[in-house]
This record gives C-alpha cells, structure tokens and sequence, in this order.
C-alpha cells in the first residue's frame, strides 16, 4: 500500500521515531507531498495484538533496551509512548513560556530560559492539535464521562476549595469521531486502547501518511547514526534492521524524535571529526536540562467502594495549583489529576512491605487514586550521557541518566501530598499514601529551543542551531517543562515546524 | 532465556525501578549484587520458610497458604532460570537464619518479623520482595480475594457495568 524508497534517494526527509512527534510531522509533511522516510526502532502491533493486562503489554511495546540511571518508562514500538500514554492534555500556560522571567533563576544548578516561543504564537496550533486528536472538551467534542475515581477527586475538590477543575483534555473519544469509537471504560489504557479510542499514532497518522504515497515506515529499524557532509549539513541515517545489518538511507534532512533519550544518544553517538562532541552540540548542551516534571501519587482507601480500575485510567485534571504563586514556598506549579493502577502497580508505588504496604491492596476495591505533575526547573548536571565502554545489541553505547529532583521539586510535592491528603480525608478516607512516582515518562529537554545559540540546541522551529537540516521533534525540544502533561504540546510543535519545514522548502532554502 | 523468562526479568527490573528500590540503576545494581550468592546451590527445602517469608511480606487476612507457596515456587524458578538470581533463596534462608542465631522458620512471628526487619535493607531481601510482589499481586486467586476481575475488554469495558455507579459522595452531582 505504502510508498518505498531508494536507500539513495537523498530528497527524503528521514524522520527518527513513529510516536507523537515523529509519527505527527511525518503524517504533516507527507500531507503537503513531501516525502517521508519514517524510522521506528519496534514492530508494527494492530489492535488485536492489545491485551488488557499491563505487563503483557509491556513485553509486546515497552523500551527494554539497557540503560544506566533512572527508570524511563517509554515505549519502542509504532506509536511510541502514544500506545502507553494516558491522554491527558492540558496546554502549556503563558507564563510557563516565560519560564525565566516569571521565576528568576532559582539558584547555581538551575538553567532556567525563556521559550523563543510565546502562547500566542502557539496558540492555533494548539486548536490543530486538539481537533486531531479529539481532545475532550476543545471545539463541539463534549467532555469525558466521569469515572467513579474522577467523582471522588471532584468531590475532594469541592470539599478543599478548588474552584477548576472538569474532566475535559483528554485525548480519548468520548464519543465515536474521525472513524475511532467512543471509550467503552476498558479501564489501564497504558496497555494500549484495544479500540483505538485513545489518539495513538499507530491508527492516526501513520495509516494517514501512508495514504498520501509520500510516506514509507520501517519498523524493526534502530537510528545508529547521523552522517553528515563536509559542509556541515546532515546527508542520511545509518540504521540497525531486525537482522542487525546496518543501512544508509539518504536524506535531505533529519528530524529526531525519539523520546529524549534517544535522540540526545543519536546525536552524541554522531559525533565525527567536525563535530567531536556529537551533532548539533557546539553549545554542549546536548543530553543536558533533562527535565522529567515533579511527580506524585496519592491514594486514599475510601470509607465505600470506589473501584478504580473500572474505566479510563485518567479522567480529568483540578487547574488550581498550576499557576505561580510563590507563597507556597516553590516555583512554578502542578495538576491533580485521576489515575488507576493495577493491583501490582499499586503495591509497588506504595512500596515496602508488611501491614502498612498491604493495606491498600487488601481494599483494593475501596481505593482512589491521584496522580500530579508539575514544573521541574532544568539543571545542566540532569542529563543524559553516553557510557564510556558498556555497549548494547546494536553495538551502541549505552545511554546513562542521571536526574535528581530539585528542592523546589520536593518542596511541590510536599504541598501536592497535603492538599491530596485533605481532599481524600475530607472524604473520609481511612488511609491515605502518598510520594514520589519515579517513573521516568514525561521527558524533556534534552535538545532545547533557545534564543541563544549557547544556551540550547535548537531555535524556535526546533532546527538545531548548527545545522540547518537537522531538526528535533520531540519534547527533547521544550526549553522548560511547565506543570502539565507533554503531548498535546509536542504534536502542536510538530505541526508548526511541518509547516516550518514545507515553506523552508518551498523557498529552496532547505 | 525463554520470552517469559525474559519479560519476567524484565518486570522484576520494572518492579525495582517503580517502586524507587533502585533510583539510580535500574534494578541492575541488585541483580550485580545478587551474582555474588549464585555460587549456592538452589535446593526445594527451603520453600516453605519461603513461603511464611512471602506471607510475612504480603499478610492478606483470608488468603489460603498455599497461594504463597506457589508464589514463592514460581519465584524459584525465576531465581534458577537467570545466572544473576540463582541460589538466591537459599542465600536468604541462611542470612535469616542467621539473624538470631537459629532456624528462622522455627522463631515466633515477632522474631521472625524482627529478623526481616534487620535485613530489610540488604539487596537480595530487595530482590526476593519484588519477586514475591510480582507474582503475588498477579496471581488469579489473590485478584479474587481483592475482588479485582482483571482484564474487561472481552466484557465490553465497564460502559455499562458500573464505571460511574458511586453513590455515597455528598452533594453528588
């Protein structure tokens, strides 16, 4: 059905990466006749591959390759993270834009900058987005369905004062649209929608692109390295197949997105005699800012039944907490949002062992459930490396990561904890956990749009500052991470640098 | 390794990981530390002070012994079917034994507990509480004493079974 073409053929853009960036500009691109080479390190799954039982599901479509550091939970896979991801999205604020303006910088370690990009700017593409992925609540698309755990999180709301809070943004159909279902409330969508009602790009763009006959997707095929010529511009990807041998395909340009890790280890595993640093890397802030937002996770064992695991996994967002207000002892702000897990996740989360961790499982039934996200500030010691010698199946080396969480982080999640714990025991709860979720799936940073050249890696299109057909097209690109969920912003990033890239082309300028 | 075995191993990291047991290695840290123990020989004796260690671990009033016993046999043979993990079991048999200065087994619960307790920090309890977890909580019969029914895509999701059927909030809306 799809378009092939010539390992050769240099007027291709190659694009790393099939998942929310990726798998969104390539399906832009190839809409305006440009033509696509997409290169996505897993398999192809369908619908039917979809099991509702997560750690079968991780098997199928998670990212297991060997890393160092700390946990990254991504997705290797067609689709990406947007198979596992939850659907929640808000957009980011405006002062959030203004990132260092708004805060100061915080202290030595932070590295705090403005976005080159305001709201206003990124605003239509935003209303793009949410129309294309059917956010819940945008346009005519009516809200989410509240779920039992959603109603006891408004409850909680109510009974703590805050006033903004709905079970809007979420990137699941609560109603049949654009050819997918209506959620039928399957409940743990991070196995992957067995109906294709969460936006994933597996069912979205890529069959989408693959329409147009500007578009051509290899899976099985791992981003080795980005080779480029003696002018300093990118010429083509070498690439691992199912087999391990290695290809060229040729390229007019570049585009990564392969979910911050590996983007910053394909442009440091680049590196030549021009670029000893690796691609795009003259500032030396490849791999650095890893941001990865302040997380939390709340749960209350309430005095009724709750069951949680009956439908989405997340259901809305309380907006009260997410502006800056400093009096609350740190910068920036979170989201409250619902969240479900499975009765292994939620043994794990609450950790340890004995009475107090069993508990919570033992009521299972009974339990809600909160998870929060807020702004993380940048610090260049956060970052992702490469290990000096350890080298993985594809001979790569493998990539290390080192994050901490900020005090300003934990002072956050200090107040996101109480606030949550008074929601849930103004309801009654009997008990009530509550702490970090060091799980690694909102990732950024790592490539960041800057106005200075030294202080980032790519300009406000996501065009690396050296090299003017290399591009990032992930959230490696965001310049800081605001309170809020990534998603909704990296496809509204990758709509706009299509758009970018397309009038680049048509002034023969790229 | 066969796929199961693997994406076991893979969980067992997954487990680690998420529930902050490794922040800094990715689960990899324990299963380097735990290769020092693969030089002991596995045997089955010790599986029923395995099992009371797994009970210990993960106390649900109501659940039959027996489902720790199977849990604590399929986590041997997650020890046996990996280099990294092997003889692992054993090794914490002696080192609980070793707590008080007699078999663990045959101690009270609160010396035993206080036995745990001692060596909660060391990385083979680490790696043995995660196994346990694993198997545990996705064991069929524990999902019916948690009254968790496990997967509803083949019964239509909960649309129409009661995803939104709570009713004892106030001022229900």
């Amino acid at each position: 059905m799809a378009k092939q073409f010539e390992l050769s053929d240099s007027s291709v853009v190659v694009v790393i990466g099939s998942g929310a960036g990726g798998g969104t500009l390539s399906n832009e691109l190839a809409r305006k006749g440009i033509d696509v080479v997409c290169l996505e390190a897993g398999p192809r799954l369908t619908l039917a591959d979809v099991v509702n039982d997560p750690p079968t599901m991780d098997g199928k479509m998670g990212w297991h390759d060997k890393r160092i550091g700390n946990m990254v939970w991504v997705c290797k896979t067609v689709g990406g993270t947007t198979m596992r991801w939850s659907g929640v999205t808000p957009r980011i604020q405006d002062h959030e834009f203004k990132a260092l303006s708004t805060y100061g910088q915080l202290d030595d370690n932070t590295t705090l900058i403005d976005w080159p990009l305001t709201l206003d700017e990124l605003e239509p593409y935003y209303v793009k987005a949410e129309d294309k992925m059917g956010v819940s609540g945008t346009g005519d698309i009516p809200l989410s369905a509240e779920t039992n755990n959603y109603k006891v999180m408004a409850a909680g709301a109510k009974q703590v004062g805050y006033k903004e809070f709905s079970s809007a943004r979420m990137a699941i159909n609560p109603v049949a649209r654009a050819g997918r279902p209506g959620c039928q409330q399957i409940s743990f969508c991070n196995s992957g929608c067995a109906i294709g009602a969460k936006w994933s790009t597996l069912y979205t763009e890529i069959p989408a692109a693959e329409i147009t006959g500007h578009f051509e997707l290899r899976t099985n095929s791992m981003a080795v390295k980005i080779n480029h010529d003696n002018k300093g511009r990118v010429t083509g990807v070498v690439y691992a197949d199912a087999e391990g041998t290695l290809h060229e395909q040729k390229a007019r340009a570049v585009a990564v997105a392969g979910n911050v890790v590996e983007t910053a280890r394909v442009l440091l595993n680049s590196n030549s005699s021009m670029f000893p640093d690796g691609l795009a890397n003259s500032s030396g802030q490849v791999g650095r800012n890893y941001m990865r937002h302040m997380f939390g996770v709340a749960f209350g064992l309430m005095p009724k039944p709750v069951n949680f695991h009956r439908g989405a996994r997340q259901t809305g967002v309380i907006y009260d907490e997410q502006y800056h207000k400093p009096e609350r002892g740190f910068a920036g702000g979170y989201e409250i949002q619902t969240i479900a897990v499975d009765p292994w996740n939620t043994s794990s989360i609450t950790g340890g062992w004995g009475p107090e961790n069993t508990v919570f499982t033992q009521n299972y039934t009974h339990l809600a459930g909160i998870f929060i996200t807020g702004e993380d500030p940048p610090e260049a010691a956060n970052r992702i490396s490469l290990h000096p010698t350890e080298r993985d199946g594809n001979g790569l080396p493998v990539p290390v990561i080192e994050y901490r969480d900020h005090a300003n982080s934990a002072a956050m999640r200090d107040h996101s904890i109480k606030m949550t714990r008074a929601m849930y025991e103004s309801l009654g709860a009997t008990n009530f956990w509550g702490g970090d979720a060091p799980v690694g799936c909102h990732n950024m940073g790592v490539a960041r749009m800057s106005t200075n050249p030294g202080d980032g890696v790519t300009n406000r299109w996501g065009q690396a500052h050296d090299i003017e057909n290399l591009f990032v097209s992930d959230g490696s690109a965001f310049s800081t991470s605001a309170a809020g969920n990534p998603t909704l912003t990296i496809v509204a990033l990758a709509i706009r640098q299509a758009d970018h890239i397309a009038e680049r082309m048509a002034q023969k300028s790229l | 390794m066969n796929d199961k075995q693997t994406t076991r191993r893979r969980l067992l990291i997954t487990a680690l990981a998420f529930s902050g047991a490794a922040t800094t290695s990715m689960g990899t840290s324990f299963l380097g530390s735990a290769a020092a123990w693969a030089a002991t020989p596995d045997d089955t004796e010790n599986l029923a002070a395995m099992g009371r260690l797994a009970q210990l671990l993960f106390p649900h009033e109501g659940l039959a012994d027996s489902v720790y016993g199977e849990v604590i046999s399929e986590v041997l043979a997650m020890t046996v079917a990996d280099p990294a993990t092997e003889g692992l079991l054993v090794a914490a048999e002696n080192a609980l034994d070793a707590v008080h200065g007699e078999a663990w087994a045959s101690l009270s619960e609160s010396q035993q507990l206080s036995a745990m307790t001692a060596l909660q920090d060391e990385a083979f309890f680490a790696g043995i509480r995660e196994m346990v977890r694993f198997r545990l909580y996705y064991h069929p019969d524990v999902w019916m004493h948690i009254d968790y029914p496990g997967s509803s895509k083949e019964h239509g999701g909960y649309i129409n079974r009661g995803f939104n059927d709570i009713a004892w909030l106030p001022e229900e809306n």
